[in-house]
């Protein structure tokens, strides 16, 4: 029996790559279609709250996989019911093309035909459609995806409503989805300051080779690092098999989040001030991003973190409490209970892991990190016996201090990192994402498009 | 249960409450790292809080946060004030809080950034 763990294949057996290189093949790809310009999903004050064009990323680029476009209505009915595509393999989310009907009837479109879709005014991708569908009412739809108290008791705990990010996405889509495969026909240039930290599946599994790692453990974030943060990173680096982790990988999530989080160029530079301060080694550390909308579904965002994380290469995942949740919607180990024992009501009577066509990811469940004044460091949970002494890192009250602008102690953050925060807080006027940081973002995005 | 707004403290703030009874009362965080008041207050108190400002919460640890910077800065001068970290400088907040709620608008769009 070797205890070696090897690194997993992609989630659904391939990689998809759904990218054209040569701008030739993507000049004809196009030639003769109707366009027509990806627009913001907006929410009821007209804030942006999803582009989809960060979906399109995300699955032409293979983070997805094995999602190959907009799905069809029968995909998404199973996956509301069973978190599954039609393939089999587990999926937690629906992700769909959706239009208005004015625009349907604007476009003139229908079965069979292709449509180029631009960003920026320029083309980006085609859509070939097979199935046009509607959603009844997206406000059910959007309590469909995420559950309810009654159907899933397990783990859900308050109705969701208009505070949940997520739920507001579903809620606010168009009612006609344009189902059928994305292709992108003329390759996005990654912005500044992400175009550093892009490795898609095929280049991150290139980088990990490069590397000599063989295994990796990828760390989720939404957040500039602090302290308890970093010890995260560093103890669960040491699970592996007969070595700690090769590699410990940081995969933000860029896109539209809460207002309270961080601005995304903070969170990706200030996870990589990290090595650059050389708290984790570079040698041993990397930064990467996937683009994604958050939709704040802790189990099923992190089921969706595995696949990506999967087909990056990683073999272990961690996990911690109240895992890409906001609020109390959630009960706040969900995560550790898909990943440890299933959670039946969303189609999982055992661990992800343990059922058919689920992942080969392995998760690494961690408590809690704090400062203990006893051991005079950072400590973990379930190793300090000073749980009266111990001094917590609410990601609320480090938010207070840096509002505040008092300098942060080191023990809650590196000043390289904290330092970070303010360079993008004078380049935004604020130090966190509020609708202004939102609207502004969705003007520049990440990517900006060659001319055809 | 009762619940806690700590009041951090710099420089300045500890030079204001300096020579007084709170000078004694204040607690070390994170080894002595950061400075600050504990201000506690019951439950009803502490509801008139949190639906005043609709961004407040209350933390794992039972403390309110997410209150406007606004709000920070007025408890501190009650604080300082009334001397006392108790009910009386959370009723000069409460009196206070239209003017809360009015720099809390203005805050939602910037924040002065520090130099150091």
């Amino acid at each position: 029996m070797s205890i070696l763990i090897e690194r997993p294949p992609p989630h659904g057996g391939r990689l998809e790559e759904r990218v054209v290189h040569d701008p030739e093949l993507g000049r004809k790809l196009i030639k003769g279609c109707p366009t027509f310009d990806i627009k913001a999903t907006l929410d009821d004050s007209g804030t942006p709250v999803r582009n989809v064009y960060r979906e399109i990323m995300s699955i032409c680029y293979g983070f997805f996989s094995p999602v190959d476009g907009s799905m069809h209505k029968a995909e998404v009915d199973r996956i509301l019911k069973e978190r599954r595509l039609l393939n089999d393999w587990v999926f937690p989310y629906p992700l769909v093309f959706d239009i208005s009907e004015e625009d349907l009837k604007n476009l003139g479109v229908g079965v069979g035909d292709r449509v180029c879709l631009k960003l920026k005014g320029k083309p980006f991708a085609i859509l070939d459609i097979d199935e046009i569908w509607r959603i009844d009412n997206p406000e059910e739809f959007a309590t469909k995806v995420f559950g309810t108290p009654e159907a899933n008791p397990e783990v859900v705990q308050e109705p969701f409503d208009k505070k949940m990010p997520g739920w507001v996405i579903y809620k606010s889509l168009n009612r006609v989805v344009l189902a059928g495969k994305f292709r992108i026909i003329n390759e996005p240039t990654l912005l500044p300051p992400f175009d550093k930290f892009w490795f898609p599946p095929v280049k991150s599994r290139q980088e990990y080779d490069r590397r000599g790692w063989r295994t990796v453990i990828n760390h989720q974030t939404r957040n500039v690092p602090h302290i308890g943060h970093e010890f995260l990173m560093k103890d669960a680096g040491y699970t592996g098999d007969m070595e700690p982790c090769h590699g410990i990988q940081v995969n933000a999530i860029i896109g539209v989040k809460r207002p309270g989080d961080y601005p995304d160029e903070a969170i990706i530079e200030g996870h990589a001030a990290v090595n650059e301060g050389g708290y984790i080694k570079p040698e041993r550390h990397i930064v990467t991003f996937t683009l994604w909308d958050m939709r704040y579904g802790n189990p099923l965002e992190s089921m969706l973190h595995g696949i990506i994380r999967q087909n990056m290469g990683c073999t272990h995942h961690m996990f911690g409490r109240d895992h890409a949740a906001v609020g109390e919607y959630y009960e706040m180990f969900a995560t550790q209970t898909l990943w440890s024992k299933g959670i039946p009501s969303y189609g999982f009577p055992a661990s992800i892991n343990d059922v058919p066509y689920g992942l080969q990811i392995r998760p690494q469940n961690m408590k809690e990190f704090w400062y203990c004044p006893v051991c005079n460091e950072i400590a973990y949970s379930e190793c300090c016996g000073h749980t009266k002494e111990k001094q917590k890192f609410s990601g609320s009250f480090v938010r207070g201090m840096v509002a505040e602008g008092l300098f942060p102690p080191k023990v809650i953050f590196r000043p390289e990192v904290y330092k970070v925060i303010v360079k993008w807080w004078k380049e935004f006027g604020y130090p966190f994402c509020n609708a202004k940081y939102v609207k502004e973002k969705e003007k520049r995005l990440e990517v900006d498009l060659p001319d055809m | 249960m009762a619940k806690s707004i700590a009041v951090l403290l710099d420089d300045k703030r500890i030079g204001a409450v300096k020579g007084s009874d709170l000078e004694g009362k204040i607690e070390q965080m994170f080894g002595g790292q950061l400075s600050c008041f504990i201000v506690e207050m019951d439950d009803a108190k502490a509801k008139q809080v949190m639906d005043a400002f609709d961004t407040a919460r209350v933390d794992s640890r039972g403390f309110i946060t997410d209150v406007p910077i606004a709000f920070n800065r007025v408890i501190f001068e009650e604080i300082a004030r009334t001397k006392s970290l108790g009910a009386e400088a959370v009723d000069g907040v409460l009196a206070r809080v239209d003017e809360i709620q009015k720099a809390a608008a203005k805050e939602k769009e910037f924040l002065p950034c520090p130099e150091f």
